[in-house]
């Protein structure tokens, strides 16, 4: 039995320990981290499994918490993401003026967590929804620069006080902040209300289309080792905030019968649509591996967007089984950018090449991971983009279907810049004989998430059965599992026996290669170079601009929505200053303009009625 | 344990079959190009060939992507209907295992080629992926279409829906037909889309720094995606095959219309396949979908 009182403050109490363990040594802070998300995901994950979680509360005042099987699922996957990222902490703890503050935040992030995903109490939830994101805002600035940390706040709060907002509408209805009563009871333009609000919430934090902007500024300017939780746990608050708006306030528009959809929900789903394709046309285009990936984590948002509009009993599950996805892959990805940084000092992809020969195993992790992420067998991504596709093709949502399927082709574009460019390639000179791979304490947790991976994508029963009781709880069917092989209503997917036909054929493949005479190893330079006579390994590494024909075509339009925030920024401030000028000043000709303009109002006032 | 012995036999059924027609297609071409051609088992020759040859190595990625590509590849083509009832796994012939376990292979290959170090491979390989981003949208909305349509996403199910509840979907989505053909040439690697091969152009793309076995088993892999690919075509569109006479007879079709095609026209520039792919094959596709799937007019 545990208390999920009794975790909060116990995970407020370590934070604190952590910032005092720091004084007395750098590493003994981090360390508090690592055991105590440990002991806090395995907590949640062992009781919350059993069913034995314990809601009550009897110390915090005002504070209600209440059983719900999704919030169980996102707290299960986001603390198992925040214990692993923990290992990373002892060997970045020199690099920051307060490594003590980093600690105690990085365990408070883990009381928002909590809070959030276990409350009863809208009004609680949005205390710690905000709790979160202000700890995060001081976690962000920890990085390369404090503008992104401002915008991250900057939108957060937006989607903070559109949450308020759909609180007190809802309370307003219901009369009271239960968090069932108050999704229930909301109807008619007041669910509409909610909705919109619930969705600028989840938009804001999943960095969907069109507020998007902060996602990769904070991702790629994060501290190296706090990018994979942003972008694997706490992006996925967004998601959360969606299951809650799309699948349980009842919005009732206009049903377009063609697609079997409420028209709110099919303009969220464009807007998720548009979020993959400019997800994956930015990544395609970026220099710094972690701000592609960034991007990715973006288009990755559409899907689970779009997966959770259809409102479908397919939808959810694969929208659910996204979230666990492309959590772990996009987790895995960033720890290996992260090793890489931490061992060469750069994420750009333009200043390294040939890592793998030094650093094998996180090439390894890094590869699972974007297999899972461009959603090829057998890695968790196939399983979670085959149930979103049948959903989409289910509906026959054709626009929408375009961009999920451009995104999961142009997924395999700029998975693949990394892998080619940082690890792949020439082995650069200057990095030669100074780097190693990664310490061991750092490749432990990558090693769990690609096992992991591996094992969402050949055994999914385990986690789709659980994402089943969400979508029972929601109000659809549940999904048909038996022995492994998952039956849907147009189409088998058997994902063990494509792991095992992968698996026969690479032996297969292996036998041949074996058979036939042993290869003479040569040199990475000494390569067919139609006659030339290159001797420097920079001329003969292609990472620049690798897909320079493709961006031709569209970089011409890729900075529209920045340059709208920035026309919006700009006309509030010309606005200000209109006011400032007419109201705020001590110009003796707007003082005479205002008695002019008074002088005629009470003239002119009672001709003019 | 019998299925995957089965699904390995129809891995090598389609290599030797694909490399059997691919080498009459060379004769088909000198034929259009007014030569003889060689013998129709020239490429069972380069290939064995090859496999004895002498060969270099560029490290442990070179030859682990390779292994990969030919793995996947036999992989994917395990799950491949020959007709309508043979096929190794029945049930679980999902339409896309074959669009994304083939994935697997091709990015074996674009890692191996890429971990060769020259930058003329990585260029290949980028045309590769790019081409890949033209085509594929557009088939994969007719798939969409015909998946709704059918209700099903078993290949062998689809195919069997298509001898009778309706048309041969080439006849039954005239517009999707078409499409469906231009992206077959895309994946295919056939003129005016074969930019990422190139031939004389960046000394044969991905595959410049290949020789020996690792050459050979790139061209296996290149003959069995071959066959999967036309097999998927088959299916989806000419109505599958009942026996193995009519599939020996459709592929051979299918694959010499393609070729014959291929070898009158010129060659596109990267961005010129992507403008292409995403001005004509995607509206039509895109028209087709709606008015099958909206509007429920079916041929």
């Amino acid at each position: 039995m545990a208390s999920i009182e009794l975790l909060i403050l116990f995970t407020l109490f370590a934070g604190i320990l952590a910032f005092f363990a720091s004084m007395i040594r750098d590493i003994l802070g981090p360390v508090v981290t690592i055991l105590a998300s440990l002991f806090i995901f395995i907590s949640i994950a062992y009781f919350g499994y059993n069913g034995e979680l314990d809601m009550s509360t009897s110390i915090i005042p005002f504070v209600t918490f209440g059983f719900s099987y999704a919030g169980l699922f996102f707290a299960i996957i986001v603390t198992f993401i925040y214990s692993m990222v923990s290992f990373y902490n002892p060997f970045f703890a020199k690099k920051y003026k307060s490594p003590s503050v980093y600690s105690m935040f990085y365990l408070f992030n883990l009381v928002g967590i909590i809070g959030v995903f276990f409350t009863s109490n809208f009004l609680v939830l949005f205390f710690f929804f905000e709790f979160l994101v202000w700890t995060s805002f001081f976690l962000i600035s920890f990085g390369k620069s404090r503008k992104a940390a401002i915008s991250y706040f900057g939108f957060s709060s937006v989607g903070g006080f559109a949450l308020l907002y759909a609180i007190f509408i809802m309370h307003n209805a219901a009369g009271t902040f239960d968090i069932n009563t108050g999704l229930a009871v909301v109807s008619g333009t007041d669910a509409i209300l909610v909705f919109i609000l619930f969705m600028i919430s989840a938009f804001s934090k999943l960095g969907a289309f069109p507020l998007h902007i902060w996602l990769p500024f904070a991702h790629g300017n994060a501290p190296h080792h706090f990018s994979p939780v942003l972008s694997g746990a706490l992006v996925k608050l967004g998601a959360f905030v969606g299951v809650m708006g799309l699948l349980r306030v009842s919005v009732n528009t206009y049903q377009i019968d063609a697609i079997g959809l409420d028209l709110a929900h099919y303009i969220i789903a464009i807007l998720g649509a548009l979020t993959i394709v400019f997800g994956t046309l930015m990544a395609i285009r970026q220099d710094d591996a972690k701000k592609l990936l960034a991007y990715s984590s973006m288009s990755h948002g559409g899907y689970i967007l779009v997966a959770l509009t259809l409102g479908t009993s397919l939808g959810i599950a694969g929208g659910l089984y996204h979230v666990v996805a492309h959590g772990f892959s996009s987790a895995a990805a960033f720890l290996a950018i992260a090793a890489v940084s931490k061992q060469t000092g750069t994420t750009k992809m333009s200043e390294l090449g040939g890592m793998i020969h030094k650093m094998p195993v996180t090439y390894i992790v890094y590869l699972i991971a974007i297999i899972s992420m461009a959603g090829i067998p057998p890695m968790g991504g196939f399983v979670s983009k085959w149930l979103i596709f049948q959903a989409v093709i289910d509906q026959g949502l054709i626009f929408v279907a375009i961009a999920v399927f451009f995104g999961s082709i142009g997924s395999f574009l700029y998975v693949f810049r990394p892998l080619a460019a940082l690890f792949l390639g020439q082995e650069l000179p200057r990095y030669k004989g100074k780097i190693k791979e990664a310490p061991y304490f750092m490749m432990l947790p990558m090693v769990i998430f690609s096992v992991l991976i591996i094992y969402t994508g050949v055994f999914p029963e385990f986690f789709l059965d659980f994402i089943n009781n969400i979508v029972v709880e929601v109000g659809a069917a549940p999904i048909t599992l038996s022995n492994g092989v998952i039956y849907i209503l147009n189409g088998t997917l058997y994902p063990s026996l494509i792991a095992a036909a992968f698996a026969v054929g690479v032996v297969i493949a292996l036998i041949i290669f074996l058979v036939f005479p042993k290869s003479r190893k040569v040199d990475l330079m000494d390569t067919y170079t139609s006659a030339e006579f290159i001797y420097t390994e920079e001329l003969l590494h292609y990472s620049n601009n690798f897909y320079a024909p493709l961006e031709r075509l569209y970089e011409k339009y890729i900075n529209i929505m920045e340059n709208f925030y920035i026309g919006v920024s700009k006309k509030v401030n010309q606005l200000g200053r209109v006011f400032r000028y007419y109201f705020f000043t001590n110009k003796p000709e707007i003082t005479v303009f205002w008695i002019i303009i008074l002088m005629m109002a009470l003239l002119l006032g009672g001709d003019l009625l | 344990m019998l299925n995957i012995l089965a699904g390995i036999g129809i891995a090598f059924f389609g290599f030797v079959l694909q490399t059997s027609v691919a080498g009459f297609n060379r004769k088909v071409t000198g034929r259009i190009q007014k030569r003889y051609g060689p013998v129709w088992y020239q490429e069972f020759r380069d290939i064995f060939k090859l496999f004895t040859k002498r060969s270099v190595t560029h490290g442990w990625i070179f030859d682990f992507g390779v292994i990969m590509a030919v793995g996947g590849i036999i992989g994917t083509a395990m799950f491949v209907p020959l007709t309508t009832h043979t096929l190794a796994f029945a049930g679980y012939d999902n339409f896309f295992i074959y669009v994304y376990l083939i994935a697997v292979g091709m990015l074996g290959m674009a890692m191996s080629a890429s971990g060769s170090g020259n930058p003329l491979a990585s260029i290949g390989v980028m045309r590769a992926l790019t081409t890949m981003l033209a085509y594929e949208v557009p088939f994969m909305i007719i798939a969409l279409t015909i998946i709704n349509l059918t209700g099903t996403s078993s290949l062998t199910e689809i195919a069997l829906a298509q001898q009778g509840q309706f048309n041969w979907f080439a006849i039954a989505l005239p517009l999707g037909g078409i499409v469906g053909f231009m992206s077959l040439m895309g994946m295919l690697g056939k003129k005016p889309f074969e930019t990422y091969i190139a031939p004389a152009e960046i000394a044969s793309g991905p595959m410049v720094e290949y020789g020996g076995k690792q050459l050979g088993m790139l061209l296996v892999m290149h003959e069995i995606t071959v066959f999967i690919e036309v097999t998927l075509f088959m299916f989806l569109f000419l109505g599958g095959a009942g026996s193995i006479i009519v599939f020996l007879i459709k592929y051979v079709l299918i694959y010499t219309f393609a070729n014959m095609i291929s070898s009158v026209n010129g060659r596109m520039k990267i961005d010129q396949v992507v403008l292409f792919f995403y001005k004509w094959p995607l509206i039509m596709a895109v028209t087709q979908a709606i008015i099958a799937i909206y509007i429920g007019w079916v041929i």
